[in-house]
């Protein structure tokens, strides 16, 4: 059943790795409600989304990726996602980088981003292959740790500061809650 | 993680080191000499030969036998330009009684060591096993072959004179028979035991140096590979790099479901060739099938093609069947095909007898690596062996002479046939059964949680519930058998059973062709196409190597392999993805062994042969250096290196890595300059070596021409690059191509290609294809008006359009004659 957006959708729920022996160590992500997310990335002075090729399994959420873009916040696509915001005209604030590259360029400090305009402050990681981004947040989670790293994606990611808890199976109110981050954004 | 960085750079003369070899013969010649006088009763036994007249017109080059830190500085060049990166699987260390210890945002542990040290270390470990396996996979070959067929000459044939080029580029030896490998083993196993004691508590503690040890690992795996593949291959006749080596049969269906079928499973052919031999010598082959899994398929397929002097029967291998590859044995095993199963050493499941228990298939544990708690049979009479399997009063033996094993699994596969009819039927799934199954699914996605593709299997058994087995039909492929689903089902659903049910048929008729494993590459097809790598016209190397965890699925391999064999680079393919790429066929119903050449050229695609043979893909990459360029090679390892990290465009995939084996052969590769791409999961292996393309000073090589530092573009970009899908995968690998030395031509068709990818997958032009354009000759002719507009209005480039030329904005301008450099004693004069 979809949640309605009024009431918000429960986020918080259901820590667990999507992976199920994921368990890295005693520092361990903390699910949030949507608008406690959209408050930080808000927040965020050089906020960047990290999108990856999981959208394509599910094209709605392009459509919700350039929602967040055109608030100002510009868009990593990863692996080859750019294409979908190719088809759908919008490539504005959007950047065609791997995951990977783009992770090793964040731990330094002296990178100046996708633009040229200086480091980022707060990652957000949507739609990308669980064990891999899994595996990028743990780069950073160890090696550069003045950047938030956060997960709006469907899963619990135990390697973000702040997550969802597992949605892989509420498709609806995952969407919902997306939804609620792109509202407060709008805000 | 702080970077400290090696500016120092050792550089002996050659000549300083050939007097010091000198030296040393001269005075071991005295050691060698004796004199009989008054003595009886005594044995004078006559060990390694320790001078003799040498045949090279190479002379020795400064690093024989490197040692733990000898190229130490040379890793230091690698690690300086390609940044480690690491991704922790584990925050903790608990290596020692201290721990465990939270290692969290590096703080250190205990001991001092931080998170980088520690991922160091088990990096360190992980290239280590990988290492071992294949040393010791050699070390098993070399005294089974030498006991066998006794010491052979070591022949690679007339097209084949730079014959084992790693072990002549880092021992500096030239083998000559299969005995003279003793002295590269013994080399192997001391920098193996050096390198491991690196690890223990209280020794290393820098994650550089932890992996500069890496790579000297992945450097002994290499060497390990091809003491193992060339001691198959002159004992046991293999090709030596002929283009058109048979095809030979793969697939589940191509086994003979009224004979007998026997599987011969791992990496060490030994036994299984044996079974092939005694099936050969009884007249047996109309009474049993052998089919392999994982690499042991492929070498035993390769045995005796060329009936050249062999020892055992001739023509022999195609009578084997290639089963598939590893990923598939789980599937494979729930099929009821197989009627005996003989296991040697490497990547068997650990359940491999509880799995052919189940299903009264007798187990024969070969190899002492691998002897999964069975008896230990290897002295007792083959006929009462057979006895025990055949009537199942054990489930399985352990026998340690291929000899008897060979001769036993071929019995018990003949015999055990009709006595487990009855059982093979009861394993698999009725109609009704596999109803039942699916009524117990809850629904609870427990599966889709370890499923490491993460396979909705939930929605599968709905659509099956519903009468559309499809789903079932169209993951078949993507399922890489880890059968995790099933040991968390709290149901306890058979799932793999499930899918072997919904598959019956394609399994029945999986028959495909796969080209048999060729060896190595010949000096006559380097003659013809290292010009053609090194200028870039042939735009790359690509090598697609090692296992079959995909993560979606194995058409994957044929998809890349197809992409680039018909874009013109050279494509090389190993162990299990060259098996699993045999598994599409086209519209022609061609697979790609049948619808391309097998030669080392553009537009064809070569299976090399198994693991061990990714050493002549290294061998390969060495010969440009030392055939095309006239290199010396001997003992000269990091400038071979040197030479192809700035000027052989090649790239390797392991699109389904797996093993701690596939972090040696990459480390391996690394080192020599090769960089690589590896799927999702590889993130697991926690370490990359990832350039900076926004640091131009690390970009800067010497001009080997006068000793000038040089600006470069970022090329190779990386050296094992994480790919999250395969287009990402294709785009990277078609960049990671690119080398300085490419001339006009090269890089236009390198760029030509690297933009139509990018079109094709991605829908635009990448972002940075700017950065590697040098000259308005470099531009791909399809998009060069709107690349020199581009380049005009978005990055500032100066153009001359009426003489078509750049004034100003290239990294550096073309330069046919660059030779660039990382290494200062390659510096030819002074400036």
């Amino acid at each position: 059943m979809a949640a309605e957006v009024k009431k918000g959708v429960d986020t918080t729920k259901n820590p667990i790795p999507f992976d199920l022996a994921q368990y890295p160590g005693p520092e361990m992500a903390k699910t949030y409600m949507p608008k406690v997310i959209a408050a930080i990335i808000k927040k965020a002075k050089r906020p960047l989304l990290v999108v990856g090729a999981e959208l394509f399994d599910d094209p709605i959420m392009f459509d919700k990726a350039i929602e967040i873009g055109k608030t100002g916040i510009p868009i990593a696509a990863t692996a080859h996602s750019v294409k979908g915001f190719v088809e759908r005209g919008y490539l504005d604030n959007v950047y065609q980088i791997g995951l990977h590259p783009l992770t090793s360029y964040m731990r330094f400090d002296d990178w100046q981003g996708l633009d040229g305009k200086g480091p980022y402050d707060v990652v957000i990681y949507m739609g990308i292959f669980y064990k891999f981004a899994n595996g990028m947040f743990s780069t950073l989670k160890h090696f550069k740790r003045d950047i938030k790293r956060v997960s709006i994606d469907r899963y619990y990611h135990i390697n973000a500061n702040m997550t969802f808890g597992n949605m892989a199976f509420d498709p609806d109110d995952y969407h919902a809650a997306v939804e609620e981050i792109i509202a407060a954004l709008k805000k | 993680m702080g970077i400290r960085k090696c500016f120092i750079y050792f550089q002996p003369t050659q000549a300083a080191y050939i007097k010091e070899e000198e030296a040393k013969n001269s005075m071991a010649t005295p050691e060698g000499s004796f004199s009989v006088e008054d003595m009886k009763n005594v044995q004078i036994n006559i060990g390694a030969v320790v001078k003799e007249e040498e045949e090279w017109d190479q002379p020795m080059g400064p690093f024989p036998k490197p040692q733990v830190a000898t190229l130490r500085n040379w890793d230091y060049t690698i690690m300086n330009r390609y940044h480690i990166m690491y991704c922790p699987a584990d925050d903790t260390c608990t290596l020692c009684t201290y721990g465990p210890c939270d290692l969290t945002g590096n703080q250190k542990g205990a001991c001092g060591i931080d998170i980088a040290g520690t991922c160091g270390k088990i990096v360190l470990i992980a290239v280590l096993m990988g290492t071992c396996a294949h040393t010791a996979h050699g070390r098993h070959l070399y005294h089974w072959c030498l006991d066998r067929f006794g010491d052979m000459k070591f022949d690679m044939g007339d097209e084949i004179l730079v014959d084992a080029p790693l072990t002549q580029t880092i021992l500096g030896i030239k083998p000559k028979s299969l005995k003279d490998y003793g002295e590269a083993l013994e080399y192997c196993e001391e920098e193996i035991v050096q390198l491991l004691a690196a690890t223990h508590s209280g020794q290393e503690g820098w994650y550089q140096d932890f992996e500069s040890k890496a790579l000297h690992s992945g450097m002994i795996d290499s060497l390990g590979k091809e003491i193992c593949d060339m001691l198959q291959t002159v004992a046991y006749d293999m090709p030596r790099g002929e283009a058109d080596a048979p095809l030979v049969e793969i697939g589940l269906g191509t086994l003979d479901q009224n004979k007998g079928v026997l599987i011969a499973y791992g990496h060490n052919l030994a036994a299984g060739a044996e079974a092939m031999i005694y099936a050969e010598n009884q007249n047996l082959w109309e009474k049993v099938d052998i089919g392999g899994v994982c690499c042991t398929a492929i070498d035993l397929t390769r045995i005796t093609e060329t009936g050249r002097d062999s020892k055992i029967p001739k023509n022999l291998g195609p009578k084997a069947k290639v089963a598939g590859a590893m990923g598939w044995w789980r599937k494979m095993v729930r099929s009821g095909v197989m009627d005996a199963v003989m296991v040697d050493e490497q990547c068997v499941y650990c359940d491999v007898l509880e799995d052919c228990q189940k299903r009264h298939i007798p187990v024969i544990a070969t190899n002492d690596k691998i002897m999964l708690g069975l008896p230990d049979r290897t002295n007792d009479p083959a006929d009462q062996i057979v006895e025990d399997l055949v009537s199942f009063k054990m489930p399985g033996v352990a026998i340690l002479d291929p000899v008897k094993a060979g001769e036993v699994g071929i019995r018990t596969a003949i015999a055990v046939k009709p006595k487990r009819a009855q059982y093979k039927q009861e394993s698999l799934l009725t109609e009704a059964q596999f109803k039942e199954y699916l009524e117990k699914c809850t629904g609870c996605n427990q599966c889709a949680f370890v499923c490491p593709p993460h396979t909705s299997i939930s929605m599968m058994i709905a659509e099956a519930k519903k009468g559309n087995l499809e789903p079932f039909s169209s993951s078949y492929e993507t399922c890489v058998g880890c059968a995790r689903c099933e040991v968390t089902c709290p149901q306890e659903i058979p799932i793999l059973a499930l899918y072997e049910y919904a598959n019956r048929e394609y399994i029945k008729n999986a028959k495909f062709k796969m080209r048999a494993g060729r060896g190595p590459v010949r000096d006559t097809e380097i003659r013809k196409v290292g010009a053609p790598i090194v200028l870039g016209t042939i735009p790359g190397v690509i090598a697609i190597i090692g296992c079959s965890n995909y993560p979606k699925g194995t058409k994957e391999c044929y998809d890349i392999a197809k992409e680039f064999v018909d874009r013109g680079y050279i494509v090389v393919a190993t162990g299990c993805m060259a098996m699993d790429m045999s598994l599409y066929k086209d519209e022609e119903g061609k697979t790609i062994w049948e619808q391309y050449g097998g030669a080392f050229d553009g537009r064809n695609i070569c299976n090399i042969g198994s693991c061990v043979a990714n050493a002549h893909i290294h061998g390969a990459a060495i010969k440009v250096a030392t055939i095309f360029a006239h290199r010396n090679h001997r003992a000269n390892y990091d400038d071979i290196a040197d030479y192809i990290l700035s000027k052989v465009g090649a790239c390797g995939v392991a699109w389904g890595a797996f093993s701690q084996k596939a972090a040696s052969i990459a480390t391996g590769f690394n080192r020599l300059g090769v960089p690589a791409v590896v799927q999702p999961h590889s993130v697991i292996y926690r370490r990359t070596f990832m350039g900076r393309a926004d640091k131009p000073e690390d970009w800067q090589v010497i001009d080997a021409r006068d000793g000038s530092m040089q600006q470069i573009e970022p090329a190779p970009e990386a050296m094992l690059y994480i790919a999250e899908t395969k287009e990402e995968a294709m785009l990277e690998m078609a960049k990671l191509c690119f080398r300085p030395s490419d001339n006009a031509m090269g890089r236009g068709i390198k760029l030509t290609h690297y933009c139509d990818i990018s079109m094709k997958y991605f829908g635009k032009l990448p972002d940075d294809w700017h950065i590697f354009v040098r000259d308005v000759k470099d531009l791909p002719l399809a998009y060069q008006a709107d690349m020199m507009k581009e380049l005009e209005e978005k990055h500032g480039w100066k153009i001359d359009w009426k003489a078509k030329k750049f004034i100003s904005g290239p990294l550096r301008p073309a330069d046919v004659s660059f030779d660039p450099t990382n290494i200062p004693r390659k510096i030819r004069a002074k400036k």
